[in-house]
């Protein structure tokens, strides 16, 4: 983990105060603010201030360098999915309830609606789509296939990311740490139980590729 | 005029008790695959064929699709449950950033009836602003009385949602075929037709033993992963391309046609994947919301492709629900257990919309009983519409009648499996109770339960039973498939159906592979698009038996094409000289072809064949008191652990017992029941839609304080398939997605009686309730 500040989606909303967004809500006119809040106090040195217009961004994507430009109140999830083309993951609850947004930072399953695009600056992050070169699945893509972890597919994405961590810390993985490892993602059709299994025998195999 | 037909001798009925049955199957109608047939691909475990795109995340849905120029829209509703508009104004939207049409949905002078109803929408470069525009609408409403609560609604004083018959019922093939509709409205209480047999009063009169109650059940919401999405893209002023997260594409493209006034035949629509619709998503529209109007206007008006998605907080209040009941159940029986009375008075509401009836259950599964009735009456509420969902009614009417036969067991010290044996007459549902008692060592178990709770255990265990009653809905005619062998050998099946998870793309592959001697990765799938040709909805657990017998028709006449050819080929006068074996050589004789050899001489691109299905032509072992088509049997044992101290409610173990013919993909079935026991479980224990009184408006409209079933929330679950071979149709289908979840919440509700030793009348089965039926709060 890094000690650089962070500015998270739950973070900006605090910041924003809670009348605002209850206004927001009832979809108020709401007017652009006319004085920026003060900036925190322990701002490090040399930080500067974004916003609230689009400003340009380097993401590690899928081990490439993408480049773009976003006002900062984007998410990670929208950057993905509107910016970069990758659509992967999904846009279900859009606040951190289901799971079917999950990406790897840094090797760490997180909601991609939970972050926001500038905070992935300086960050490894692996979406489905970069999870095995092209043509190829890994031992857990194709362990889902035979156990038929997945009937309409839509949580599919974010219930292999979070397997894939599991999967990827190593060692054993009995059905508890299987359903352990996919709490945070919700399927609609329940196919958890064949999802279990394929995690399971997904390990078994050496974990999430060969 | 009598149609031709081929009469067949097949072997049919529930595995163990097989005969011979004639079938008259119409001339051309291939012999059915019965109990003797022996089978490669069908009845085998296969892997989905799409399963790899799904888990590279390479399966494109309608939340996926971006077209050139595409802009988003949002809509504006209503924030008042009753309101009236007295003034919209959308120009000043149109100036907002990025907006390129704004439209206003409702007009002046309308009355608006929940909280949530459609207003106004526009059109934006993002969805960020389309959606800040909405802000700069200008709508002057008129708040009127409402009312959110069932009961209250049912009172003469409560305001009146609907002027007298202003309220419509809606049906999609999401509903169950056969249920009535129509009734007469007093106040916000509209009386449905009854379903009766015998005198309920006579049979309470006579019983020996009697119990009434009152049960309830809570509003429970589709909560599709993929909110309700269309996109919309004019090719020309007459002629337009939908992408819809859809059950129905053609029910899609029959809205566009009417809304828009167009020819069928120029509407597209494409559903390449939909991620769940659980039976709200039927046409262009949602139930609450008008999509295909608004997303096509905009589109119109703009002159660019409009993509509408909703939020989450949409897709709860706007797109339906399962509605909520409060049923008074009286049931009669002798003392030694034979029902001589089930009569249920139901009470629910569907919001503004129709539809809230309880099911057949109370009046289909206890078949022994002579009398019984359910009267159903839909109370109107200033809420958003219910609609059909997974197997509308039957869960609520389950919960009620089941539990109150455990009561009425309860107190007569009668075994509830025993009683429930002694009046059920379907011999597949017979078996099953038989089977699940065995297998789910209930008499071990409740005695152990038994003596947990004499001990004053805090952790109480139970088990409960209940059954599932649905119908062959499989449709004649409906959809039209299209086999292709093409010159290079290669094999292609086309329907227009979707895909909503089930597993019929690779179904479709299975049949086909089966027929023509092929692998299922031989043969490619087309479908999700209406240009494959007509199809039926994916409702009503209908869909492999309306399209799977359809596909093996047409794949059977591709190959009599080919027989034709191989019989040129090998020399031979007759094409019946010829058989296609499993390695998909044309054999006669000595002399045989292979396949790739055999379509070089195909005249012309490709051998075709377009086919459908006929109606049911045989419907061993039994029938549905209603119709003609077969009963679809099932029931579930639970096992639950109870909390005393905490109220916490635990569901181990369930099993789960379901007919479902022939099961073409077993697979995928047991997905399909997987998935239907864990809504049940969540019905049964989470879920439930809040409303509050005083706003008027839903105060979960989330998936954190909404809950649904996670992982660590879902039991062990033990599927067993009670095969059954009906004659009804050329490959043996029947429906399974339905019954599965219908008896969930029952048998659990009826596992917590068992526990505690006494009911807990109301869904979901929380805490709270728990607690209070302990005797711990009040």
């Amino acid at each position: 983990m890094t000690d650089r500040p962070t500015l998270t989606r739950r973070g900006l909303l605090r910041g924003l105060g809670t009348a605002t967004v209850v206004a927001g809500c009832a979809r108020e006119p709401s007017e652009p603010a006319t004085t920026a809040p003060e900036p925190p106090a322990d701002l490090p040195a040399g930080a500067t201030a974004i916003g609230p217009g689009p400003a340009p961004l380097r993401l590690q994507v899928n081990g490439e360098a993408r480049t773009l430009e976003v006002p900062p109140s984007t998410t990670l999830l929208v950057a993905l999915r509107d910016h970069l083309g990758l659509r992967a993951a999904k846009e279900v609850c859009d606040r951190g309830a289901c799971g079917a947004c999950m990406v790897l930072v840094d090797g760490e399953p997180m909601n991609s609606c939970m972050m926001l695009a500038h905070d992935g600056e300086g960050r490894e992050l692996t979406t489905v789509e970069g999870l095995a070169p092209a043509g190829e699945l890994t031992a857990l893509q194709r362990q889902m296939i035979a156990h038929d972890g997945l009937q309409c597919g839509f949580c599919t994405p974010g219930m292999v990311i979070s397997a894939t961590a599991l999967l990827r810390r190593g060692g054993p993985v009995d059905r508890d740490a299987a359903e352990q490892a996919i709490a945070g993602n919700l399927c609609r059709c329940g196919s958890y139980p064949h999802i279990v299994a394929a995690i399971v025998d997904a390990a078994g195999q050496g974990g999430t590729h060969g | 005029m009598a149609e031709a037909v081929t009469v067949y001798t097949l072997r049919l009925g529930l595995e163990g008790a097989i005969k011979d049955v004639k079938i008259e199957a119409p001339a051309g109608e291939p012999r059915p695959w019965d109990a003797s047939a022996q089978l490669r691909v069908i009845g085998h475990d296969t892997a989905r064929v799409d399963g790899h795109l799904k888990v590279r995340g390479a399966a494109q849905y309608t939340h996926d699709v971006r077209l050139e120029g595409m802009l988003h829209a949002a809509v504006l509703r209503s924030p008042h449950p009753c309101c009236v508009v007295d003034s919209i104004d959308v120009e000043p939207a149109r100036r907002r950033p990025g907006v390129q049409a704004a439209i206003a949905v409702a007009k002046a002078g309308d009355r608006l009836l929940f909280a949530g109803q459609d207003v106004a929408a526009v059109a934006a470069r993002t969805r960020a602003e389309a959606r800040a525009a909405l802000a700069a609408i200008k709508v002057t409403y008129r708040p009127a009385p409402f009312v959110v609560d069932t009961a209250e609604a049912m009172s003469p004083s409560a305001p009146v949602v609907h002027a007298a018959g202003d309220a419509v019922t809606r049906r999609t093939e999401g509903d169950e075929p056969g249920e009535g509709s129509g009734g007469s409205d007093k106040g916000n209480v509209r009386t449905t037709p009854s379903m009766k047999k015998g005198d309920v009063q006579k049979g309470l009169r006579a019983a020996e033993l009697k119990h009434e109650a009152t049960y309830t059940t809570q509003c429970h919401t589709h909560s599709a992963l993929e909110t309700h999405s269309v996109v919309v893209r004019w090719e020309a002023k007459d002629k337009l391309t939908v992408w819809s997260s859809t059950q129905g594409i053609f029910s899609v493209r029959d809205e566009m046609v009417e809304i828009f006034d167009l020819k069928p035949r120029d509407v597209a629509v494409i559903t390449e994947f939909m991620g769940g619709g659980f039976g709200a998503k039927f046409g262009a529209s949602a139930p609450g919301s008008r999509l295909g109007w608004i997303a096509g206007e905009l589109a119109r008006q703009a002159k660019a492709p409009v993509s509408l998605l909703l939020d989450r907080h949409e897709e709860h209040v706007c797109t339906g629900n399962r509605p909520d009941s409060i049923q008074r159940v009286a049931i009669g029986a002798t003392k030694a257990g034979d029902l001589t009375a089930i009569h249920v008075v139901a009470h629910g509401s569907a919001g503004i919309a129709t539809g809230a009836g309880v099911g057949r259950n109370a009046f289909g599964i206890y078949s022994a009983c002579p009398n019984a009735r359910t009267e159903s009456h839909d109370v109107f509420a200033n809420t958003g519409p219910g609609t059909a969902f997974r197997a509308p009614g039957h869960p609520q009417g389950a919960f009620a009648v089941e539990l109150a036969l455990d009561e009425l067991a309860a107190k007569s010290g009668l075994d509830p499996l025993a009683l429930r044996l002694r009046n059920v007459t379907h011999p597949v549902r017979k078996r099953q109770l038989e089977l699940g008692r065995e297998r789910f060592q209930w008499a071990k178990r409740r005695a152990d339960a038994d003596a947990r709770r004499g001990r004053g255990a805090r952790v109480l265990h139970g088990v409960g039973v209940a059954c599932s009653i649905w119908g062959d809905y499989g449709r004649k005619g409906a959809a039209s498939v299209t086999v292709e062998v093409g010159r290079d050998g290669s094999v292609v099946v086309k329907n227009g159906v979707q895909d909503i998870g089930g597993g019929i793309t690779t179904v479709l592959a299975m049949v086909v592979a089966e027929v023509l001697g092929r692998s299922v990765a031989d043969v490619e799938v087309k479908l999700g698009r209406a240009e494959f040709g007509p199809s039926v909805g994916s409702g009503g657990s209908q869909t492999t038996s309306s399209v799977a017998p359809a596909a093996r028709n047409a794949a059977e006449q591709v190959k009599a094409q080919l027989l034709e050819i191989a019989a040129k080929a090998l020399d031979r006068k007759k094409a019946s000289e010829v058989t296609l074996g499993p390695d998909g050589a044309f054999k006669a004789a000595s002399k045989s072809i292979p396949w790739a050899d055999l379509c070089k001489k195909i005249p012309g691109e490709a051998a075709v064949a377009t086919a459908t299905r006929p109606g049911n032509y045989g419907t061993a072992p039994l029938n549905l008191p209603s119709g003609q088509s077969y009963e679809i049997a099932g029931c579930q044992f639970a096992a639950v652990e109870v909390d005393t101290w905490t109220g916490v409610v635990r569901v181990p173990e369930i099993l789960a017992i379901h007919d479902c013919g022939r099961a073409h993909n077993p697979l995928t079935t047991r997905s399909q029941i997987n998935g239907g026991v864990i809504l049940g479980v969540s019905y049964a224990l989470m879920e439930q839609r809040v409303m509050d009184r005083r706003s008027g408006r839903m105060l979960n409209p989330n998936l954190e304080s909404y809950k649904i079933a996670g992982a660590r929330d879902v039991p062990t679950i033990d599927v067993v398939l009670t095969e059954v071979f009906t004659g009804g149709n050329s490959t043996g289908a029947i429906g399974i997605g339905e019954p599965a979840t219908i008896p969930t919440a029952a048998a659990i509700a009826c596992a917590v009686r068992h526990a505690i030793g006494a009911p807990v009348r109301d869904l979901p089965l929380t805490p709270d309730r728990v607690l209070a039926a302990l005797g711990r709060v009040t």
